[in-house]
């Protein structure tokens, strides 16, 4: 068993958690995790990169090189795009369909790519990846933070490795106590977001 | 009884010292050192404080070791070179109870303003001893073993983890803590701690300095001894005349490469400064040439060609001084290149991928939405504007000033500069008004000195203090401005607009969220002689939000296309994400997604078509 995730995004997306979650996932199932993380400056609605290395064998450095990601989860369009080459064009990826422009962007010097062409770019970098409106869904259920229990309730769905309840109660262990149920929500109605598995 | 835990690798030096029994713990907030400090909060018998800076924290811990006390001061590079005064006293006195310096170094500067290599400071320098970990597991395990050989050395000991050390993940061994930490006690020595100019009769008249040199150059012995039996350097046997040498984290990334080459090279672990000379003896022979791997300077490079030429060891020695990049992180691409580069035989294989023809603009780090800074820098725009005036920034999070869009700060360099370069572009005779940007924290640190100056030598600059009540930038670290121990307690803050009274400037405290109000403090300023200070006083939005406290009320704002006439001052002067611009339309617009509703932009468009 190996398998590397990589999850990018917005400083303040919430990648951390969702980072705890699937390494405390794959501790208890006895497994060897090393992560890494972006902490610090760059938080400041800078680009943001976690790194989570499982497998049964020993593991050196907690970055993932060029192609060796099984999994890449965006929280952000162009965040994804931005570390793609780190995913292994015959894994998995799983999209929030969300648009966070650059200050540059927001000054019109920049360009921020279309939808269209992103979702074009990856699916021909890689074949297999889903694309889901976490954030406007957890906007809905009441607060846009709760962008990462949705991403990993879609997760659940389509990684096999993932339990639904396991993941669940390590959502709910890891959320602070005011949270707790709006976080297991916003993880089932991420689950029931992906149509097939 | 021992327990795994999936812990950060400052979590895990933080588990090492405690198991250590450190009874003092101090650090000022630095990535990638912070959650160190944090991590040992809690413990009956320890005393953990944020000092207002590090050498604050380093004296602090000092003293403690000096009453026989397991001390440990916490703080990133840049810290380090702050204290190097202290260090290069301390090295001479030696200390008594176990005091290990964290010295954290940030690779690429991935949240520093410079990147640079402590080893040279606290080794090449100070001629203090290093460890350099591999991984967060044996950071914990260094720092332990470095709190008993300072005391057996009587000298400083120094833990360099770098960001990938710190911030790693992974799983971790705690054990139990000790009981009955021995009691403090001092019993004067002056010849050792008194660090005086002072002529010792035993040493027939020569100055207290150079007998105490003597004593630290002695140590080395004592040094060389323990790093040659050290357990953090070993030899890994491979084929060919090309070897490899792994320092700290250089290693980690020369076992990954491993996974990609055909064949495995001779490989030399070092984790300890002094260099163990027995060991790399050994490991040369029948070697041509050794490629170093390590984090940043070719430091040990240095030392291995200094080695080699006083033992007559004819081996070439390469890294980085150019043969592996001189600058940034090393990382895995950058290990096998050089590797392939060194042994033009070996086979490296790594996955193809295919290539992405979609342009990712870069996205630079800003304020938050909501945060308060954005109002002060936006009346300080437009007031700067006006009067044609200059920024002397500082380090925090109103940095992003100086970023596109707003370009206001005109410099950055270290903490506390800001107030002293404004001073020294006034006295040098600029016809302009001199301004200079501030954040509490920082002020604390140091930046209350350059004041302090200004106000003693009447110069005429305009010191701007962001107050947020708090160390932002790293994660909500309490200062001396709120009213808070980390440990949770109430303290007094101190008092800015007394501080000022004190100090005989005029102050006035404005509310950032108000940008009229900052706008007539900030030309109040301008207009008067003499040292100036602006309080810009208000709690941090995101510290505030999470404890699930308004700092504003939020309130849905919208742009009205008809009004908006696409001038793009809300963006150019004021920089909010949630603001962008559609060319297409010349109009801009506001995400609802992104936005929460502090109003600010509504004051800033001069034409009211934000509402």
């Amino acid at each position: 068993m190996k398998m590397n995730v990589v999850i990018t995004g917005v400083g303040g997306q919430g990648n951390i958690f969702a980072s705890l979650v699937i390494s405390q996932y794959a501790m208890n199932k006895k497994l060897n995790v090393l992560g890494a993380e972006t902490i610090g400056a760059a938080q400041r609605g800078g680009s943001v990169v976690s790194h989570i290395r499982i497998s049964e064998g020993t593991i050196y450095s907690p970055l993932i090189s060029r192609g060796q990601a099984d999994l890449l989860i965006g929280m952000e369009y162009v965040e994804m795009l931005r570390h793609i080459r780190l995913l292994n064009p015959q894994g998995t990826y799983l999209l929030n369909a969300m648009r966070i422009p650059t200050v540059l962007n927001n000054m019109g010097l920049d360009e921020y790519p279309s939808a269209e062409e992103i979702l074009q770019g990856a699916r021909k970098y890689c074949p297999r990846g889903y694309v889901i409106e976490a954030s406007a869904l957890a906007k809905k259920l009441g607060n846009i933070q709760m962008t990462n229990v949705v991403m990993l309730g879609a997760l659940v769905k389509i990684m096999p490795f993932f339990n639904y309840e396991e993941v669940k109660s390590l959502v709910k262990d890891n959320s602070p106590e005011r949270f707790k149920e709006a976080n297991v929500r916003g993880f089932e109605e991420g689950y029931k977001l992906i149509a097939h598995s | 009884m021992t327990e795994k835990r999936y812990v950060m690798g400052d979590t895990a030096i933080a588990r090492g010292a405690l198991e250590a029994g450190v009874r003092v713990v101090a650090g000022y907030p630095g990535t990638p050192a912070t959650e160190i400090v944090e991590e040992c909060v809690g413990f009956p018998g320890v005393h953990v404080e944020w000092a207002n800076n590090e050498k604050v924290a380093f004296e602090l811990c000092t003293g403690a070791s000096l009453c026989h006390v397991r001390a440990m001061p916490v703080m990133k590079h840049n810290g380090t070179n702050f204290v190097a005064d202290f260090l290069m006293h301390v090295n001479f006195t030696g200390i008594r109870g176990g005091l290990v310096l964290i010295s954290a170094d940030d690779p690429g500067g991935l949240s520093s303003q410079n990147e640079e290599d402590t080893r040279i400071l606290v080794h090449q320098y100070a001629h203090l001893p290093i460890f350099d970990p591999c991984s967060a597991q044996e950071a914990k395990a260094m720092v332990k073993e470095a709190f008993d050989l300072s005391e057996k050395a009587e000298l400083v000991f120094c833990l360099r983890p770098v960001t990938r050390v710190c911030h790693a993940r992974g799983i971790i061994e705690f054990e139990d803590l000790p009981k009955d930490l021995p009691a403090a006690h001092y019993e004067p020595d002056r010849q050792r701690f008194i660090m005086s100019a002072v002529e010792i009769p035993k040493f027939g008249g020569l100055k207290r300095p150079q007998i105490r040199h003597r004593w630290l150059n002695e140590k080395q012995v004592l040094l060389q001894e323990i790093m040659e039996e050290s357990s953090y350097n070993w030899i890994e046997k491979g084929e060919g005349k090309v070897g490899l040498v792994g320092c700290g984290i250089g290693y980690t990334l020369v076992k990954e490469a491993e996974q990609y080459m055909d064949r495995k090279l001779p490989l030399l672990k070092l984790g300890t400064l002094p260099l163990p000379r027995e060991k790399m003896r050994a490991f040369v022979k029948g070697l041509e040439k050794v490629v170093i791997f390590e984090e940043t300077e070719p430091f040990v490079e240095g030392l291995f060609k200094k080695i080699f030429q006083e033992e007559k060891v004819g081996v070439e020695v390469l890294g980085r001084s150019g043969f592996v990049p001189a600058d940034g992180e090393l990382n895995l691409q950058v290990v096998l290149e050089s590797i392939q580069k060194a042994v033009t035989a070996i086979k490296v294989s790594q996955p193809e991928v295919p290539s992405l023809n979609v342009h990712i603009p870069i996205r630079t780090r800003t304020q938050c939405v909501g945060c308060n800074y954005r109002g002060i820098l936006n009346a300080l725009k437009q007031t700067v504007r006006k009067y044609k005036g200059i920024v002397a920034g500082d380090i925090g999070c109103h940095d992003a000033g100086s970023f596109s869009p707003l370009e206001l700060q005109s410099t950055i360099y270290c903490m506390g500069s800001s107030i002293p370069m404004g001073s020294g572009m006034v006295v040098a005779g600029i016809n302009q008004p001199v301004f200079a940007f501030i954040g509490d924290s920082t002020f604390y640190h140091n930046g209350i000195l350059g004041l302090v100056n200004a106000a003693s030598n009447k110069i005429n600059v305009n010191v701007i203090l962001g107050e947020n009540t708090v160390t932002a930038m790293t994660g909500f670290q309490p200062h001396p401005g709120t009213g808070v121990t980390l440990a949770g307690e109430k303290t007094a803050a101190v008092n800015v607009t007394k501080l000022a009274e004190s100090l005989g400037i005029s102050y006035r405290v404005v509310n950032p969220y108000d940008i009229k109000e900052c706008r007539q403090a900030l030309e109040a300023a301008v207009k008067e002689e003499g040292p100036s200070l602006i309080v810009s006083s208000m709690p941090c939005y995101l510290l505030s939000t999470r404890r699930g406290k308004k700092v504003f009320e939020p309130r849905e704002v919208q742009v009205d296309p008809e009004r908006c006439n696409g001038c793009m001052i809300c963006i150019n002067d004021f920089g909010c994400p949630a603001i962008s611009f559609h060319k297409p339309e010349k109009k801009v617009s506001i995400d609802p997604m992104i936005c929460v509703g502090c109003a600010l932009c509504v004051e800033v468009c001069q034409r009211g078509a934000i509402s």
